[in-house]
């Protein structure tokens, strides 16, 4: 026997007294998500959150006496790292279930495996409709809100706030941006705001200036924006620069303007208002002990992503004790259909697209420069968000 | 006919004054580069991180409380030795060597990259942004005009103005410009050509790093914004004329104006594919560029 053998079979029989030692075998949850790159920042939300809720549930005696257990793999919010990172968690350390894909590719690519390893997904981020629309799997569950609920929220606060408004849209001339100008604007249409003219302007455009002619030509009232990241600090300072943003109320995606780029946007952000499934500031006293604790554990607050990803699970566990285990069809039962309760309110889980209902809200950004505070400023039900079920496959 | 005077003073003119702002930017960027190239006959692949640092140190510097003009002298005189050191230090290895093009183009392309992520790692992926320094806007004939997009506008002209000057109007720029044309000879009449390049090579990227500051309230600051003018600069060098100083002010503002009107009337989307066709159509009938004289700056 050679010496790594000899360690090996020593590690093998430690082990086995470790698991026969314990109570009962671990649950494990596998999640892939970008711990690098640009979606860093997010990954890092996803980590906290599921982290957060693994150790509450555990402290509280686990699911069925059994711990959880989270296994982290960097993604590179790249699809084809995804689906290695994910193959390897499903046959080298055969988890339970997966989650954190941010990139919707990502999900995507990762549900397809997903089928192939009879095991279930999650999803905790990915806004593209189509995960729970045409390309919906039964293996594929989604617990925040898609693109489509968030501009149904918004669409349902401009007609209340701001009947029968003039609106321009602006978006980066790419998939995510035409998508979700289209989606935007068909929700605000049917509640009766008026389209005044539309642009597209390159993903990572340097001047935006070139394009205020048109908007101040259309004369509208509301702007309505999906530029992302570094696009959107140019878009609202330069507009800032021409005198727009005074009598302009801008709305936008949810992903426009975040906690990444609100610090070089300063003042021009305040009065942003966006459509989206959590703010921090919501008063409920769940989400206040959920804040409170995770600003205790991280030292900063929870956004979207991070409250989306600690209600995953508690959606998980009372899927699993539904269920009575972790067996692939008994749980995707037991998850259909299933409520919970989530620091965001109870979502339902739909059963026939798999994606979840939740109550939408429309955040407003208030900020002096310094400081931003993100307040809600609207409540939209979950019903009359959610639109209807367009997947057909299950 | 109301219409028409409407059109001009509402849509054509303001869009044709933002391109010139734009412009002047662009033309800001392919100054330097082309200095560089006119009379080092180096293609400075880094030219659009030298920038980036210009705008980080501006950033940097107004923090510890260094106002905004003060900043349009300090940061050029502190790229200075940078550029100074970058040519004596690296380009002046292989600068005498058979393959000087592509080794010079791959070891400044390198810097670039390096000089990238030195930036992320001091200051993170996340965008900053300084103060607008001049707030305010005025009206011109009916069009709003953002004070500091005019003040970027004259400061631009005049700045070009006293590089033509200081290059073809001083005994030094004819010091420079004979190493450039005929080094050996230059050399043997006692000019100082181991200076001369380095003190060239130092000056381009100190414009590039006034660039930096001049453009950072506009367009905001980030790791990798040394990428967004560079094409277009180089482009303006090309159509211009390589090394050509006056090629690359017309070049740069007709070009820009092209993007700004074009866009007006077709996707701006297409504003990109519109100006690099124009570089391949200029490269093709007039290879060496509308003012080019290889060479001979």
């Amino acid at each position: 026997m050679t010496k790594t053998t000899l360690l090996g079979t020593a590690a093998l029989i430690l082990l086995g007294l470790a698991g026969g030692a314990s109570a009962a075998e671990p649950i494990r949850i596998g999640v892939v998500t970008p711990l690098s790159g640009t979606y860093a920042p997010i990954g890092q939300q996803v980590r906290w959150g599921l982290e957060l809720a693994t150790k509450e549930a555990n402290a509280a005696g686990g699911i069925m006496g059994r711990q959880i257990e989270l296994l982290f793999e960097d993604e590179e919010a790249n699809p084809a790292v995804a689906t290695q990172k994910a193959e390897k968690l499903f046959q080298v350390n055969k988890v339970d279930f997966l989650t954190g894909t941010v990139n919707s590719g990502s999900t995507l690519a990762v549900g397809q495996l997903a089928e192939r390893n009879g095991r279930l997904i999650a999803t905790t981020v990915s806004f593209s409709d189509a995960i729970t629309t045409d390309k919906c799997s039964p293996n594929v569950f989604r617990v925040n809100a898609r693109a489509g609920q968030q501009s149904a929220a918004l669409a349902e606060w401009l007609a209340k706030d701001k009947p029968k408004a003039k609106v321009y849209y602006l978006g980066p001339d790419y998939e995510m941006g035409r998508s979700t100008v289209a989606a935007f604007k068909a929700a605000a249409e049917k509640t009766g705001a008026q389209s005044t003219g539309e642009v597209f302007a390159p993903l990572g455009s340097k001047d935006y200036s070139q394009y205020f002619g048109q908007l101040r030509a259309a004369r509208p009232s509301v702007l309505y924006t999906s530029t992302a990241g570094n696009d959107t600090v140019r878009l609202l300072t330069q507009m800032g620069e021409y005198g727009l943003l005074r009598n302009l109320t801008i709305v936008g995606a949810s992903g426009t303007v975040t906690a990444q780029n609100i610090g070089a946007i300063g003042k021009a952000a305040d009065g942003f208002v966006t459509g989206v499934g959590y703010s921090a500031e919501l008063a409920t006293p769940e989400n206040k002990a959920f804040v409170a604790a995770f600003r205790k554990a991280y030292d900063t607050a929870p956004d979207l992503y991070g409250a989306d990803s600690y209600g995953l699970i508690g959606f998980f566990k009372a899927a699993v004790e539904k269920a009575g285990g972790t067996d692939t069809d008994a749980l995707r039962k037991a998850m259909e259909g299933l409520s919970w309760n989530t620091p965001q309110g109870t979502k339902t889980m739909r059963a026939g697209d798999h994606q979840a209902v939740q109550d939408m809200y429309a955040v407003r950004i208030s900020s002096d420069g310094t400081n931003n505070r993100f307040d809600v400023v609207g409540t939209v039900p979950g019903d009359a968000a959610i639109g209807p079920d367009l997947c057909t496959r299950f | 006919m109301a219409d028409l005077i409407d059109y001009l003073q509402f849509v054509l003119a303001p869009q044709a004054l933002n391109g010139l702002s734009l412009g002047v930017a662009v033309v800001l960027m392919a100054l330097g580069l082309t200095i560089i190239f006119g009379l080092l006959d180096v293609i400075n692949m880094a030219h659009g991180e030298f920038y980036a640092m210009g705008a980080f140190l501006s950033l940097t510097l107004a923090g510890l409380g260094v106002g905004f003009w003060a900043l349009l002298v300090l940061v050029p005189l502190l790229m200075l030795p940078i550029g100074w050191l970058a040519e004596r230090w690296l380009i002046a290895r292989v600068f005498h060597s058979r393959d000087r093009h592509i080794l010079t183009l791959l070891l400044t392309f390198g810097l670039g990259m390096i000089l990238e992520d030195l930036l992320k790692l001091i200051y993170g992926p996340n965008t900053l942004r300084p103060e607008n320094p001049i707030e305010g806007g005025t009206e011109i004939l009916g069009m709003f005009l953002p004070n500091y997009r005019l003040f970027l506008i004259g400061f631009g002209l005049a700045l070009i103005a006293a590089v033509w000057l200081v290059v073809f109007r001083t005994g030094l720029g004819a010091m420079v410009r004979a190493a450039a044309f005929d080094k050996d000879m230059a050399s043997s009449l006692g000019v100082p050509v181991r200076r001369v390049y380095a003190g060239t090579f130092a000056f381009g990227v100190a414009l590039a790093g006034l660039a930096g500051v001049l453009l950072a309230p506009i367009y905001s600051v980030f790791p990798t914004m040394g990428r967004d003018f560079i094409l277009m600069a180089f482009t303006v060098v090309i159509v211009g004329g390589m090394g050509s100083i006056q090629g690359a002010v017309i070049a740069g503002l007709l070009l820009t104006q092209v993007q700004a009107l074009s866009s007006l009337y077709i996707s701006p989307v297409w504003s990109d594919p519109l100006v690099f066709g124009i570089m391949v159509l200029v490269l093709m009938v007039r290879p060496q560029g509308l003012f080019g004289r290889l060479g001979h700056a």
